[in-house]
Protein backbone atom coordinates (compact mmCIF):
# COMPACT_ATOMS: atom_id res chain seq x y z
CA UNK A 1 0.00 0.00 0.00
CA UNK A 2 2.34 2.56 0.87
CA UNK A 3 5.22 1.43 -2.04
CA UNK A 4 2.24 1.88 -4.31
CA UNK A 5 1.39 5.47 -3.27
CA UNK A 6 5.33 6.47 -2.99
CA UNK A 7 5.31 5.32 -6.69
CA UNK A 8 2.68 7.19 -8.00
CA UNK A 9 4.02 10.38 -6.26
CA UNK A 10 7.62 10.43 -6.30
CA UNK A 11 8.12 9.74 -10.07
CA UNK A 12 9.62 12.78 -12.18
CA UNK A 13 7.02 14.51 -14.04
CA UNK A 14 8.27 15.97 -16.78
CA UNK A 15 5.03 18.05 -17.80
CA UNK A 16 4.67 19.52 -14.23
CA UNK A 17 8.34 21.00 -14.17
CA UNK A 18 8.85 22.29 -17.47
CA UNK A 19 5.68 24.50 -16.07
CA UNK A 20 7.42 26.37 -13.44
CA UNK A 21 10.68 26.39 -15.27
CA UNK A 22 8.26 28.31 -18.40
CA UNK A 23 6.96 30.39 -15.77
CA UNK A 24 10.32 31.37 -14.04
CA UNK A 25 11.91 32.49 -16.92
CA UNK A 26 8.73 34.56 -17.70
CA UNK A 27 9.20 36.40 -14.40
CA UNK A 28 12.91 36.62 -14.50
CA UNK A 29 13.22 37.80 -17.68
CA UNK A 30 9.88 38.05 -19.31
CA UNK A 31 10.29 41.83 -21.57
CA UNK A 32 14.02 42.46 -21.13
CA UNK A 33 16.76 43.24 -23.58
CA UNK A 34 20.32 41.17 -23.80
CA UNK A 35 22.47 43.36 -21.25
CA UNK A 36 26.18 42.50 -20.48
CA UNK A 37 26.15 43.62 -17.52
CA UNK A 38 22.88 42.12 -15.64
CA UNK A 39 23.20 38.41 -17.39
CA UNK A 40 24.81 36.97 -14.49
CA UNK A 41 22.29 38.44 -12.46
CA UNK A 42 19.65 37.00 -14.78
CA UNK A 43 20.80 33.49 -14.72
CA UNK A 44 21.10 33.27 -11.20
CA UNK A 45 17.44 34.19 -10.81
CA UNK A 46 16.44 32.20 -13.03
CA UNK A 47 18.06 29.03 -11.78
CA UNK A 48 17.29 29.79 -7.92
CA UNK A 49 13.54 30.72 -8.90
CA UNK A 50 13.68 27.24 -10.35
CA UNK A 51 14.82 25.35 -7.58
CA UNK A 52 13.00 26.97 -5.05
CA UNK A 53 9.85 26.27 -7.04
CA UNK A 54 11.08 22.53 -7.40
CA UNK A 55 12.11 21.92 -3.67
CA UNK A 56 8.63 23.13 -2.58
CA UNK A 57 7.04 20.37 -4.56
CA UNK A 58 8.34 18.11 -1.99
CA UNK A 59 9.30 15.18 -3.46
CA UNK A 60 12.52 12.94 -2.66
CA UNK A 61 14.73 14.45 -5.61
CA UNK A 62 18.27 15.65 -5.46
CA UNK A 63 17.31 18.35 -8.57
CA UNK A 64 20.43 20.17 -10.64
CA UNK A 65 19.60 23.38 -12.73
CA UNK A 66 21.46 24.53 -15.75
CA UNK A 67 20.25 27.79 -17.35
CA UNK A 68 22.07 29.42 -20.35
CA UNK A 69 21.54 32.64 -21.61
CA UNK A 70 22.91 33.32 -25.22
CA UNK A 71 22.86 36.62 -27.14
CA UNK A 72 20.72 36.53 -30.57
CA UNK A 73 23.39 36.79 -32.84
CA UNK A 74 23.08 34.85 -35.74
CA UNK A 75 25.94 32.28 -34.32
CA UNK A 76 24.53 28.57 -33.77
CA UNK A 77 24.61 26.49 -29.86
CA UNK A 78 24.13 22.77 -28.86
CA UNK A 79 23.87 20.90 -25.78
CA UNK A 80 24.18 17.54 -25.33
CA UNK A 81 24.26 15.70 -22.03
CA UNK A 82 24.52 11.89 -21.33
CA UNK A 83 23.49 10.47 -17.71
CA UNK A 84 24.39 7.73 -15.91
CA UNK A 85 21.32 6.95 -13.36
CA UNK A 86 18.01 5.17 -12.75
CA UNK A 87 15.91 5.20 -15.98
CA UNK A 88 12.91 4.28 -13.94
CA UNK A 89 13.31 6.65 -11.14
CA UNK A 90 15.44 9.50 -12.56
CA UNK A 91 14.48 12.14 -15.21
CA UNK A 92 15.21 15.39 -17.14
CA UNK A 93 13.66 18.14 -18.37
CA UNK A 94 14.76 21.11 -21.22
CA UNK A 95 12.79 24.10 -22.05
CA UNK A 96 13.60 26.46 -24.50
CA UNK A 97 12.94 29.95 -24.17
CA UNK A 98 13.32 33.05 -26.42
CA UNK A 99 12.66 36.45 -26.83
CA UNK A 100 13.64 39.08 -29.31
CA UNK A 101 17.34 39.80 -28.35
CA UNK A 102 18.05 36.47 -26.42
CA UNK A 103 17.58 32.66 -26.26
CA UNK A 104 17.75 30.84 -22.62
CA UNK A 105 18.04 26.80 -21.95
CA UNK A 106 17.33 25.16 -18.86
CA UNK A 107 17.84 22.23 -18.43
CA UNK A 108 16.47 20.54 -15.17
CA UNK A 109 18.07 16.99 -14.20
CA UNK A 110 15.81 14.96 -11.26
CA UNK A 111 17.40 12.25 -9.45
CA UNK A 112 15.28 9.98 -6.95
CA UNK A 113 17.06 9.20 -3.23
CA UNK B 1 22.62 -13.90 17.06
CA UNK B 2 26.54 -12.68 16.76
CA UNK B 3 26.75 -13.01 13.27
CA UNK B 4 23.40 -10.82 12.23
CA UNK B 5 24.67 -8.52 14.29
CA UNK B 6 28.22 -8.17 12.86
CA UNK B 7 26.52 -7.86 9.40
CA UNK B 8 24.33 -5.04 10.57
CA UNK B 9 26.50 -2.68 9.98
CA UNK B 10 27.72 -2.74 6.68
CA UNK B 11 25.71 -0.75 4.21
CA UNK B 12 27.16 3.10 3.79
CA UNK B 13 24.68 6.06 3.50
CA UNK B 14 27.91 8.16 3.22
CA UNK B 15 31.26 7.67 1.06
CA UNK B 16 34.07 7.08 2.62
CA UNK B 17 36.39 9.86 1.97
CA UNK B 18 38.62 8.18 -0.16
CA UNK B 19 35.43 7.52 -2.82
CA UNK B 20 33.97 10.90 -3.39
CA UNK B 21 33.23 12.28 -6.32
CA UNK B 22 36.32 14.18 -6.80
CA UNK B 23 35.95 17.37 -8.95
CA UNK B 24 39.78 17.63 -9.64
CA UNK B 25 40.07 13.99 -10.87
CA UNK B 26 37.26 14.40 -13.11
CA UNK B 27 37.77 18.03 -14.39
CA UNK B 28 41.36 16.48 -15.42
CA UNK B 29 39.01 13.96 -17.54
CA UNK B 30 37.12 16.42 -18.82
CA UNK B 31 40.14 18.33 -20.27
CA UNK B 32 41.81 15.92 -21.64
CA UNK B 33 38.64 14.74 -23.57
CA UNK B 34 37.86 17.86 -25.05
CA UNK B 35 42.00 19.00 -25.85
CA UNK B 36 41.86 15.55 -28.18
CA UNK B 37 38.61 15.77 -29.95
CA UNK B 38 38.19 19.71 -30.52
CA UNK B 39 41.62 20.40 -31.42
CA UNK B 40 41.40 22.10 -34.72
CA UNK B 41 37.85 21.42 -35.01
CA UNK B 42 35.68 24.36 -36.67
CA UNK B 43 31.75 24.80 -35.97
CA UNK B 44 30.06 22.86 -38.71
CA UNK B 45 26.09 23.13 -37.93
CA UNK B 46 25.27 19.91 -39.45
CA UNK B 47 28.21 18.01 -37.23
CA UNK B 48 27.91 19.63 -33.71
CA UNK B 49 24.54 17.67 -33.12
CA UNK B 50 26.67 14.78 -33.00
CA UNK B 51 30.01 15.85 -31.96
CA UNK B 52 28.19 17.13 -28.70
CA UNK B 53 26.38 13.42 -28.01
CA UNK B 54 29.50 11.87 -28.53
CA UNK B 55 31.48 14.17 -26.30
CA UNK B 56 29.02 13.90 -23.43
CA UNK B 57 29.10 9.80 -23.80
CA UNK B 58 32.83 9.77 -23.97
CA UNK B 59 33.56 11.95 -20.88
CA UNK B 60 29.96 9.51 -18.81
CA UNK B 61 31.85 6.92 -20.15
CA UNK B 62 35.52 8.03 -18.73
CA UNK B 63 33.83 8.60 -15.40
CA UNK B 64 32.22 5.69 -14.98
CA UNK B 65 36.26 4.14 -16.03
CA UNK B 66 37.47 6.01 -13.19
CA UNK B 67 34.93 4.45 -10.63
CA UNK B 68 32.71 6.45 -8.69
CA UNK B 69 31.42 3.83 -7.04
CA UNK B 70 27.65 4.47 -6.07
CA UNK B 71 27.91 7.72 -7.90
CA UNK B 72 24.94 8.67 -10.35
CA UNK B 73 26.40 10.85 -13.31
CA UNK B 74 25.34 13.47 -15.09
CA UNK B 75 27.61 15.23 -18.17
CA UNK B 76 26.73 18.14 -20.16
CA UNK B 77 27.97 19.47 -23.16
CA UNK B 78 27.49 22.78 -24.70
CA UNK B 79 28.69 23.70 -27.53
CA UNK B 80 28.33 26.83 -29.56
CA UNK B 81 30.08 29.20 -32.58
CA UNK B 82 32.18 31.83 -31.46
CA UNK B 83 30.70 35.24 -33.03
CA UNK B 84 31.90 37.63 -30.56
CA UNK B 85 27.80 37.49 -28.66
CA UNK B 86 27.81 37.57 -25.22
CA UNK B 87 26.77 33.99 -23.45
CA UNK B 88 26.43 33.13 -19.70
CA UNK B 89 26.11 29.70 -18.43
CA UNK B 90 24.61 29.31 -14.31
CA UNK B 91 24.17 25.91 -12.67
CA UNK B 92 22.05 25.47 -9.01
CA UNK B 93 21.50 22.38 -6.99
CA UNK B 94 19.83 20.84 -4.76
CA UNK B 95 21.39 17.90 -3.01
CA UNK B 96 23.52 17.11 -0.17
CA UNK B 97 26.93 19.17 -0.35
CA UNK B 98 28.76 16.47 1.71
CA UNK B 99 28.26 13.80 -0.43
CA UNK B 100 27.60 15.37 -4.28
CA UNK B 101 29.78 17.64 -6.31
CA UNK B 102 30.61 18.65 -9.66
CA UNK B 103 33.46 19.85 -12.30
CA UNK B 104 33.33 21.67 -15.00
CA UNK B 105 36.15 23.00 -17.85
CA UNK B 106 35.54 25.43 -20.91
CA UNK B 107 37.42 24.90 -23.95
CA UNK B 108 38.02 27.70 -26.72
CA UNK B 109 39.31 27.94 -30.11
CA UNK B 110 38.92 30.13 -33.28
CA UNK B 111 35.51 28.97 -34.26
CA UNK B 112 33.70 27.62 -31.23
CA UNK B 113 33.74 27.23 -27.63
CA UNK B 114 32.76 24.39 -25.41
CA UNK B 115 31.14 23.62 -22.02
CA UNK B 116 31.17 20.74 -20.29
CA UNK B 117 29.84 20.12 -16.95
CA UNK B 118 29.97 16.70 -15.07
CA UNK B 119 27.40 16.00 -11.85
CA UNK B 120 28.09 13.74 -9.48
CA UNK B 121 24.94 12.67 -7.06
CA UNK B 122 25.64 9.94 -4.55
CA UNK B 123 22.73 7.01 -4.78
CA UNK B 124 22.02 6.37 -0.97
Amino acid sequence: MDDFHSAEETAFVVDEVSSIVKESVEGVIGGNVYQHNRVNQWTSNVVEHCLSQLSKLGKPFKYIVTCIIMQKNGAGLQSASSCFWDNTTDGSCTVRWENKSMYCIISVFGLAI
Amino acid sequence: MARSEAAANTYLIRPNYKHKFKAGVAKECIREILRDQLSGVQYNPEEVPTLSRSLADSIKNKLKYVGFDRYKLIVQVVIGEQRGEGVKMAARCFWDADTDSYAQDIYMNDSLFCVAAAFGVYYY
